[in-house]
Order: C-alpha cells, then structure tokens, then sequence
C-alpha cells in the first residue's frame, strides 16, 4: 500500500473493533482482556494505564500485531491486521511500526550501531549506517556506536532503542513501560527524548505505563481494568 | 535471496562475539577428521592394493585358454594400461635320460607388471630382484629341476625343438597361484622364444594370463568393459576375488576405516546438535525482535540458514586444509612402514570431505534451526514464551536418514543397515524411557539427601526429559570412542592370532607313503617341528546327485573353478583344528563310515550343495560316491594346509596318495632345506616366505593405521565431549549466580556441580558400555566377522572415564560463576 493510497483514505491510524482475548486453562476460561473499542488518530499520542494484571501488555501486543485476538479485530492504516497471516503482520510491522520495550531488547552481540541498522538492513536500506548514524547523534550517543550492550548503561541502552525505533521513521510507536527498567532521573531524560522524536517525526505513539505524570504528557489516556476499558 | 549479505554480516558480527566458535570448532572437527580419514583411507587402501597386486602380478588379470581378440589391447592401450602376457602350460622335460613333468611360464617383456621376480646363480642366500622376464635364448628354472634333471646353471635345456641357456635358478615369482599343491616345478622363458618350442598346437592346453596396469579409475573401466565380452572358460581376477586369505584382511580393514568414519562424524554429529541447540536457544529473543522488525518467518530461517551455510563452507574449507595436513602427517609418521611408493589421494576424497561437512551441519543443525523460526514476536513483551519444539519426527529422521546413508555406503547392504539401525534405535528408546522413569522414581529420594548432596542430584533430576537427552548425547560420544578402541584392539588381536611367530612358511608336498616315516624322523633331527601330515588323492567332482555339474554351477564362480580342475582331496578321523563346523556331525571318530565328506561353507553355496547330498568323483578311472555329512568354515589365512573335501578314511584310503604338510623353517637355516630336497628329490618344497612377509606387512601397516585412527577418534571424542558439556552450562551458570546471590557459599556450589557432573558423567558411561556391547556384537557378528567377548574391563573403564572427563569439562566451564561475583554473571544473563 503506497503513501498516498493512506493519507487519501483516513485520518484514523488504529481501529479496533469488539477486541477481546480469552485464554482458555482445563477447567477455567479467563478473560485477560474484553470488547476494547478504540480508534487512534494519525500523529495522535495515547497512553494506556492500569495496573499489574489489568491486560495493557495484552493490548499493546495486540494492537502491534504481535499476538491475535479471540475475538474482534485490529485494522492499521485502514487494513484489516488480523485477518492477515503472520507474515503479513510482519510486513505490516515491517513498514508502519516502531517498538521500545521495557528491557530495551537489544542484540546483544551487536554494537549500538549495528543494532540501530538493523531494521533499515532487513528492509534493504543502502544508506542504513547513514541514517543509523544521524539517529545515535540525535539521541546523543555519537561517541559510543561501537560499544556493545554489555558496555552500555540502561539510559543508554534505551536510547540505542529509541533510535532504532526511529530509525525506519514509523509511522506508529509502540512503547512498552519505557522508563520502568530505569532510574527516575534517567527515566525522565528518555521520556523528554521520545517526545521530542515523536514530535519531529510526526509519528503515532501509543505508550503503554503504570506512571500516571507520564500517561499525561499523552493526548489521550485509557485505563484498563481486568480487561475492561473504564 | 535478498539476505545472503546481510546474514554475512551478520555472521561476522556473530563470530566476534565469540558465539559461534563452539559450532565452528565442532564443524572443523567433524570435517577435518572425516576428510583425513577419508583421505588416508583412500590413499592407503590405493597402496594396500597397489601392494597387493603384486600377487597377480597386476592390477588386473584375464585368464583365458585362448589368446585375446586384438581389440583387448586396442583397448587397454585406449585406456593407457600397461599390458604384459604370459602362457603357461605343462611339458615333460628330457635331460641326461631323466624324465620331469614341469610347468612352464612363457613371459613377456613387460611382465611382471607389479612386484618382481626373485632369482640366484648359487643358492636361496644370493637372490637378486629383478623386474623382467629372461631375456631371448635363455630359461630361469627352479633348483629342483636342476637336480631332477642333473643340469647345472651355464648348460642348455631343450623345451619343444628350442634350446635354451639356463641363466638363473628361479626363487620367487609374484603371482605363483592357484592350488599351490598340484605345482609342477617352474620353467620361466621369454615369449618371444615360445613359437620355435614349436609345442603349442592347435588343441593345447595352455593358460593365458594377460595382466594389465594404470589408474585404478582405467582399470574399473576396462573390467567394466571387458566383463560383456568373456566367454565361460575366462574370467577376471582382481585382488579381491582372487586372494581369498589377502582380501579378508583388507576387507576387514577397510570396513574398520570406514566404520571409524562412520564414528567420527557421529561424534561431531552430535557436537553440532548440541552447540546448534544452544545457539538456537540464545537466539530465541533476536528471532523475536527480527520479527518485531518485520521479518517474516521463512526469512528468519533464510537468515539463519545462510549464515549456517557460510559458517559450513568456511569449516569445511578448513576442516579440509586440516585434514590434509592430518593425513600427510599420517603417513609421514607410517613412512618406515609403507612401501616407498604411496599412491597420491583422489580428488573425490577431498570432495567428499567438503560434502560430508555440509551434509552434517544440514543433518544435525537444521532441526534446532527450524525452531527459531517458530518464535513468536510477542516474546518481546513476555520473555518465558518460548517456541514449540520442532517436531520430533523431523529431528530424529534428519539425523536418521544421514546416518542410514553413512552406514549403508559403510556396509552396503541394506538388510545390515536395517538391522543395526532397528537395533540401534530401539535399544535408545528402551534406555531412554527405562532413564526418565528411574529419573521420576529417584525424586522421592530427594528430601533423604543432605544439602550438599541435594543440589547437585536435584539438578541432575530437574529436567528428567533434558537430563535424559544430555545423557544420551555423552553415551553416545562414548559409545563411539569405545566402539573405535575395541574394534581396533580385537581385530588386531585376531590378527595376530592368525598369524604367530611361527607360522608355517614352507610346504612340502608329493611325499610317498613309505617315506612318511623317515620324514618325520628327518624333521625332528632338524628339529623342525610339522604342523599335521594329510595324505592327498587328486580327483575331479563329477556329479551332485546324480547330476553333472557343468548343468549346476554358474559362471565365473567359485564352484565352477573348482569343478574345472583336480581338487585335492583327504581324508581324516579328525576335524582339523583350526576349522569350524557350522552344519552336519563329523563322523565318530573312533569308527567313521565310508561314503561321507565334509565340505568348505563356500563352495557348497556356490556348488548349491547341502548336508546329505550325494556327491560323484573320479579318481583316475575310477568313480566313487560320498554323501555330504557336513560343511566346515575353513580359516584361509593360517598358512597351514586347508581342503575343500575332507573324506571319511574308508572312502578315500585305497586310493593311491601321498602326502602334504607345512612346517617352520628359519630363513637363516637353508641348509636343512636343501638337504631335505636332496634327500627326497621327488618331494615339492613350496616357499611361502615372500608370500606371508607380504602379508605380515601388509598387516603391520594395517596394525599401525588403525591404531592412529583409534588416537584420532578418541582425540576427536574428547574434543568433542568438551564442547558438548559447555553447551549445556548456560543455565548452570545463572542458577549458581542466583544461589550465590542467595548466599550459597562456594564450597556447596562447587560440590553440588561436582555432584552434577559426577552423576551424568558416570550414567553417561555406564549407558555407553551397555550400548557399545550390543552394537559390537552385532558388528562382529554380521560384518567384521570376529569372535565376539565381553569387554569387562571397560565395564568398569567406561563410567570412571565418563565420570572423570565430565566432571573436569564442567568444572573448568562452572569455575567462573563459582569464582566470579554473582552480580555480573545475573546482568549477563539478563542481558542475554
């Protein structure tokens, strides 16, 4: 689907509709999340709280395309994800979206450049060090594209993240508890970051937390309840 | 396509990490040993052959009773064999008005075209080696006919209407053949002196051997091409259909090089499932986030595929430079043993090495591969998500099917490959479901243990189907080192056996009754001690039940060879020693019937010849009958007179016969020879002195090659033992941090993993010996033929062994953790 093709379709980024997800044990049926309807906006920046157990992970995996629901379904960029194969959902993730996570998830054999190039080198992008380059600088960590993981601090860490998430300039950021492995201070450098990025590259962020000054820096919150929208 | 760059690049980032150099060691090891092995395998069997056809005086032979069509030779020339000829044929010699049946050899210029001839101008103490046939107008002879007929060296003999210069006494010639008990005494000449003899007519019986040489690849060809044009009365012999005594040890050998093949790769086989398997468990979260970036599954196994097949060609090139080197050194170290002239590896070989590499790695890597591709993105968010095993059946028969193909191209026969699998696999799934019950039963005991000995044990018993996986990977490593080392020490054994310090070298044959006794009496005054004296009577097999056998046998058979000639034939009260009877009785001993015979295994199945069928023979004029009363296995190689019929004494004993036997002589002591042969001038003294010397050596070279095979499985073993035990340590390795952490001091960490690792180690060697027995049993029974023993020794070796070599494997691998503080071994963790 090209650029063009979106933009004239809709201003709405994320659509789900009766969105519900039930395990199913040998006795017992449980409801971890149930009938979520929700519509995101294009460039829109929502929070989704709740606490432990409440379903937000769930959620989020879901609307990434990372997981597919019982029930009702997800359509990104007017496309209908979860009718899709999981092949399909990559190629989905592939082209529109982004991800930070909590433990950061980075390679660690990589170096921090090598991490950061990665999406754009799995999508065959010539210019990958490039633009990996421009993204470390940005999140200000030029002196240490070298290092691995292991050599970094979690702050950092999480920045080599953020700009791996940038990188593919997405149209949609998932965040997972970005700052929850990281101390407040740190924490607060990150979330500054991923505001500023956000805002540059005009992208859809949906951030999923527990910390409620951060949920209203977002346009738009939601709270979860043992699956339930409140 | 897209991501063979990337996954280059990737390999690269991969390899600096240090995360592949366990795959990559395992991979070196498997191709190195599989490629010198297969390479001095090669190279020795070429020289072993070479060697051995020396005894027909060529790589190949025709023997005809006619002359070939030309387009033989146009043929061989096309495959640029070297051709030589000879003709031989019997004629009675008259000399100084003395009469002697001798055999003559009319040879060409070429012959021999392997080996040599031996020959002296005085006695058995001055033989010179030469390479050519006596040239024109002159005769080499044996020193019998030389007394026989009362001629010295210097004076002419007349064969036919030529006359011919005796130049030489004739000691040795490579191919003397056949059944060495009906030999005339020798007359060798040169072809181009054969048409004045004016004795080959139309209608003679001669026996053309035309002998051909070169490349072993031509002379497959050519067999292949001359094999449609024989008629029933020529045949092909190559060193394998003619050297019964020489081809079962080579056989046997070449069956141990390729059974040491067979274990080596089994060895890395399992490193490189093992190291594979870790891989793919330290990948679970990369696949994850590649998947999260949008990769799709099928380009996740791409991914990784191409980087295993790079990490693969890289290995085996390696591996091959080694193995190479490996080989080389080999036979430098063989140098003093081998014939000076070893014969250069084939291309195929080193080919083949490459091959087997990649083969493995696709066998035994691939399943654990799969795996990755089946993680689920959502792992991103929930770390213990981890993907469904790849299905069973795909892992077991990737493994399954390489190996049924190594072990089929190893025993080619199929109905073997079937049975040592089925065999096999079936005793690995009694073993391993008898394991994982005793596994649970054994928890109980848990809670009875002190501390210091219930971590360990319950480490072990934690995973009962984990446990039992790494259990059967250390036996089966074991199993293989164990299979080399007594494969090896018992064929060499069998070996040696056959062959003692005093085997027979000489024997002599056509002595007469009335000599017997002064015979004997002579021996003892020499002090030569005989092996048993067997009276013989020349007869031909005529009739199986009532049938003529030309209507039985097939062509080019072991039966219809012995149905074309005088078979010597015996008779005994006794079964000799050294045979073995597997059907009928033997006679009683005391009062054994006429009419019955006992025949060799071999040639009653070529004959199609079972217990109580009636055989016919004739005996000069005379006809007789015998019943088969039972087949004997007759051990060819002893050097000591072996029959095909042995006869009841009633039946055969008023025939006329002399006698034959074999004895030891000194090769210092000539002179007893010599004045035997004049004692009794018309006895037949055979030296077979060259003959075991050859075999003797051939088997010392056989001894010392597999000996460094055995070095070399067992270093591959060890080797590879190591790398197993590592690739299990990761999990160790956090637990031990996170007990640290918890305030376990280092003593009880040490202990508990040194309980561990006892525990695997020692069941590991127990399951290993249990396992080795059966599949020696079946080894030695069905394909290497030897007598099959328990090991006791190993019983107790094995589990110390494995005990030992595990507990000390893991110990260097956990002495980190126990040494190290915890804190950066559980960051480590969590960062990986």
């Amino acid at each position: 689907m090209s650029q063009s093709q979106v933009s004239q379709t809709t201003d709405i980024i994320i659509e789900t509709k009766n969105l519900s997800k039930t395990v199913f044990s040998s006795h017992t049926e449980l409801h971890i999340l149930s009938a979520v309807d929700l519509i995101i906006k294009s460039a829109e920046s929502l929070a989704i709280v709740g606490a432990s157990g409440s379903g937000k992970s769930t959620l989020l995996g879901l609307l990434a395309g990372l997981d597919t629901p019982t029930n009702g379904h997800v359509i990104i960029n007017g496309e209908n994800i979860t009718a899709l194969s999981e092949d399909g959902r990559a190629s989905i993730r592939n082209q529109f979206i982004g991800f930070v996570f909590q433990s950061f998830q980075l390679l660690p054999n990589l170096t921090a450049l090598e991490n950061v190039m990665l999406p754009l080198e799995l999508a065959g992008d010539n210019k990958a060090q490039e633009s990996a380059l421009f993204f470390l600088e940005r999140v200000g960590l030029k002196e240490r594209v070298t290092h691995t993981p292991k050599q970094l601090s979690g702050g950092e860490q999480q920045r080599v993240a953020l700009a791996r998430a940038f990188v593919t300039r997405p149209k949609i950021l998932f965040a997972d508890e970005p700052t929850g492995n990281l101390d407040s201070k740190t924490g607060k450098q990150i979330i500054n970051l991923l505001f500023e990025l956000n805002h540059e590259q005009q992208t859809t962020l949906v951030l999923v937390t527990h910390d409620k000054a951060l949920a209203k820096r977002c346009q738009g919150t939601i709270t979860l309840e043992a699956g339930k929208v409140l | 396509m897209k991501y063979s760059s990337l996954a280059l690049r990737l390999l690269w980032r991969e390899g600096r990490s240090g995360e592949l150099t366990i795959l990559f060691i395992a991979l070196i090891i498997a191709v190195s040993s599989s490629t010198s092995i297969s390479l001095f395998a090669n190279r020795l069997h070429r020289t072993m052959t070479f060697q051995a056809a020396e005894f027909l005086a060529g790589d190949l032979v025709v023997a005809s009773p006619t002359l070939l069509p030309t387009v033989w030779y146009a043929k061989a020339k096309q495959f640029h064999l070297q051709q030589a000829e000879t003709a031989e044929f019997s004629s009675v010699l008259m000399e100084n008005d003395e009469l002697l049946l001798v055999g003559i050899k009319a040879a060409s210029s070429l012959y021999p075209l392997r080996g040599h001839l031996k020959s002296t101008q005085t006695d058995y103490t001055d033989e010179k080696i030469s390479l050519q046939p006596p040239k024109i107008g002159e005769v080499w002879v044996e020193a019998r006919i030389l007394s026989a007929l009362k001629l010295s060296l210097g004076q002419s003999l007349t064969i036919g209407e030529k006359t011919l210069t005796i130049s030489r006494i004739l000691t040795y010639e490579p191919d003397k053949r056949g059944d060495i008990y009906s030999l005339s005494p020798r007359v060798l000449m040169n072809t181009k002196d054969l048409e004045a003899t004016d004795i080959i007519q139309p209608g003679s019986h001669v026996h053309y051997f035309f002998q051909f040489s070169g490349k072993q690849s031509d002379i497959i060809d050519f067999k292949q091409w001359a094999k449609p044009y024989l008629n029933p009365s020529q045949r092909i012999m190559d060193i394998h259909e003619d050297r019964p005594e020489l081809s079962t040890a080579l056989t046997r050998a070449e069956r141990y090089l390729g059974l040491s093949s067979i274990i080596v790769i089994l060895i890395a086989g399992v490193a490189i499932a093992m190291a594979t398997q870790r891989y793919s468990e330290r990948h679970f979260n990369t696949s994850a986030i590649l998947r999260c970036l949008g990769c799709k599954q099928n380009e996740i196994l791409w991914l990784y595929s191409y980087q295993f097949l790079y990490l693969g060609l890289f290995a085996s090139i390696i591996g091959c430079g080694l193995g190479w080197y490996g080989q080389q050194q080999l036979f430098y170290l063989l140098a003093d043993l081998l014939p000076s002239q070893v014969s250069n590896p084939s291309f195929l070989a080193i080919i083949l090495g490459f091959l087997t590499g990649l083969i493995i790695l696709l066998g035994f890597a691939l399943p654990p591969l799969l795996r990755l591709k089946k993680v689920s993105p959502l792992r991103v968010l929930r770390r213990d998500l981890e993907p469904l095993p790849s299905s069973a059946w795909l892992v077991y028969s990737c493994a399954f099917g390489l190996i049924s193909c190594l072990i089929w191209q190893y025993t080619n026969d199929l109905k073997m490959m079937v049975t040592l699998l089925g065999g096999g696999i079936l005793i690995i799934l009694i073993i391993g479901v008898i394991l994982y019950i005793a596994i649970i039963k054994a928890r109980k005991l848990l809670p009875k243990l002190s501390i210091r000995w219930r971590f360990g044990v319950q480490a072990f018993l934690r995973e009962p189907k984990a446990t039992v996986s790494q259990l059967l990977a250390f036996s089966l490593t074991l199993v293989a080192m164990i299979l080399s080392f007594t494969v090896s020490n018992d064929l060499i054994y069998d070996w040696q056996q056959q062959l003692p310090e005093n085997t027979p070298n000489h024997f002599a044959l056509n002595i007469f009754p009335n000599q017997l006794e002064d015979f004997k009496a002579d021996l003892k005054q020499e002090n030569i001690q005989l092996s048993q004296l067997y009276p013989i009577v020349k007869g031909r097999l005529v009739e199986i039940n009532e049938t003529p056998v030309q209507k039985i046998v097939s062509k080019d058979t072991q039966g219809q060879r012995a149905i074309h000639r005088d078979l010597s034939l015996t008779f005994s009260k006794t079964l000799p020693n050294d045979n073995q009877l597997i059907a009928g009785k033997w006679w009683k001993e005391d009062n054994p019937k006429k009419g019955l015979v006992s025949i060799e295994k071999k040639l009653a199945k070529s004959l199609n010849v079972t217990l109580g069928d009636e055989l016919t023979f004739t005996v000069g004029s005379q006809q007789f009958h015998a019943r088969v009363s039972s087949i004997r296995e007759v051990q060819w190689e002893t050097m000591k007179p072996n029959f095909y019929m042995i006869f009841s004494p009633a039946t055969l004993e008023n025939f006329s016969h002399t006698y034959l036997t074999s004895f030891y002589l000194p090769k210092d002591n000539k002179d007893s020879l010599n004045r035997l042969v004049k004692k009794y001038s018309a006895m037949t003294v055979l030296k077979v002195d060259a003959i075991l010397d050859q075999f003797k050596t051939i088997l010392a070279q056989l001894t010392q090659a597999i000996n460094y095979l055995l070095y070399f499985a067992l270093l591959a073993g060890f080797t590879v033992l190591f790398a197993a035990v590592y690739t299990t340590l990761d999990q160790r390795i956090t637990e031990g941090a996170l007990m640290r952490a918890l305030g376990a001091d280092r003593a009880l960490l040490c202990n508990s993993h040194l309980v561990e690792f006892s525990l695997l180690g020692f069941i590991s060697g127990l399951l290993a010996i249990m396992i080795a027995e059966a599949l020696i049993f079946i080894l030695y029974y069905f394909v290497l033929q030897l007598n099959y023993h328990p090991h006791w020794l190993l019983w107790g070796l094995s589990p110390l062994m494995g005990m030992v070599t595990v507990t000390f494997v893991g110990y260097l691998g956990v002495r980190k953790v126990i040494k190290s503080p915890p804190m950066g071994i559980l960051r480590m963790a969590e960062g990986g």
